[in-house]
């Protein structure tokens, strides 16, 4: 038995959804590669278009670590985790230690002190 | 398919590969955790290995994870994934002349293939090499690479999660991959307004229904980082003039 075997996603819905991430994986990066000097995109587009990574980012990681069941909760496991975790970037080049120090505070909070 | 044979297309497929295989180590640990993640929000070996295979790009994957895992509608979760391959349109752009005089099949292939790291490794020798096949070889051994240890270490890392305990909230690993990803965008100041301006309008505006203020959120991240570079860019050419 998988950890995961609760959870059953409809099989359809669920490669339709892998095959248009993908497109819309692959159109980006194919884009200007396939087209060549055909299109030129305006700077001012070139521009705007580079925020939208760290927009989306923060909008999906930001409410998983400051909401705790819908409601915002300064003081919870995943906020110190997300804390432990940023620290040991910014304190170390080592690629694994930030997992190491998120997964490890994380644990410690639930599993030891049962917060 | 004859240039894959040619000379000059394997002297640039050794360059590449050369240049680019300290860095390639770097992809382990994201495969690794891209792996147990898929596996965290409960999809099967096989449903994992299959959105590896045809995603195949680790922040899309990471990114839409909890979103799938939440029940969200398709088209938010497609609108999410556009949103944060983006960056890649600025890519594509920024190396399209690397392609010039290959064909159109050559072009989509190594276009689907596109990552940041080959995109950072190869950019710029992609623009002053003048032989076509040695560029497309230069381009596509990398490339290829980073291609065989995505899935090598995703699938590790697909096999691994399944001998872990549920209770161990793996699925804070895809979290923590996302952080970092954000991290060293954050330093510079407008895409840290960007950022800070989503996440704070994510957490505001989370009520909205069918997960809409994830949207919003993020065109409102956009327009602040485009904002704040103006406004960045205003006050620093107001200093120098006096």
């Amino acid at each position: 038995m998988t950890p995961a075997a609760g959870l059953n996603f409809d099989e359809g819905f669920l490669w339709l959804t892998f095959l248009l991430i993908g497109l819309a994986t692959t159109l980006p990066r194919a884009s200007f590669i396939v087209l060549g000097n055909r299109v030129v995109l305006p700077s001012v587009v070139q521009r705007a278009l580079r925020y939208a990574p760290a927009a989306a980012l923060a909008a999906i990681v930001v409410p998983d670590i400051v909401l705790v069941g819908g409601s915002f909760a300064p003081f919870n496991p995943k906020l110190a985790a997300a804390a432990a975790t940023v620290a040991a970037a910014l304190l170390s080049r080592n690629p694994w230690l930030p997992f190491i120090a998120g997964m490890g505070t994380l644990l410690t909070l639930r599993m030891g002190l049962g917060w | 398919m004859t240039q894959l044979f040619s000379p000059s297309f394997r002297a640039g497929a050794r360059t590449g590969f050369r240049e680019f295989l300290p860095l390639s180590v770097g992809l382990i640990p994201w495969a690794l955790v891209t792996g147990m993640s898929m596996v965290s929000v409960g999809f099967s070996p096989l449903q994992a290995m299959g959105m590896n295979i045809i995603v195949f790009a680790g922040t899309a994957q990471l990114g839409t994870l909890p979103l799938i895992a939440a029940g969200a509608p398709l088209w938010l979760i497609v609108v999410t994934a556009l949103a944060l391959n983006l960056r890649f349109v600025i890519f594509s752009a920024a190396i399209a002349q690397g392609f010039r005089g290959l064909g159109t099949g050559a072009r989509w292939f190594s276009g689907h293939l596109l990552t940041d790291g080959v995109f950072a490794t190869c950019i710029e020798k992609m623009m002053q090499n003048d032989d076509k096949h040695w560029r497309l070889g230069y381009y596509l051994a990398p490339s290829v690479w980073s291609w065989l240890l995505w899935q090598t270490f995703a699938l590790t890392g697909v096999l691994a999660a399944g001998s872990i305990p549920k209770n161990w909230s793996l699925e804070f690993m895809a979290t923590i991959a996302l952080m970092l990803l954000l991290l060293p965008m954050a330093k510079m100041r407008p895409m840290l307004v960007a950022a800070l301006t989503g996440g704070a309008a994510a957490v505001v505006l989370q009520g909205m229904p069918l997960r809409l203020g994830l949207i919003v959120a993020i065109f409102a991240g956009i327009a602040a980082g485009f904002a704040a570079e103006h406004w960045h860019g205003r006050r620093n050419s107001g200093k120098a003039a006096t």
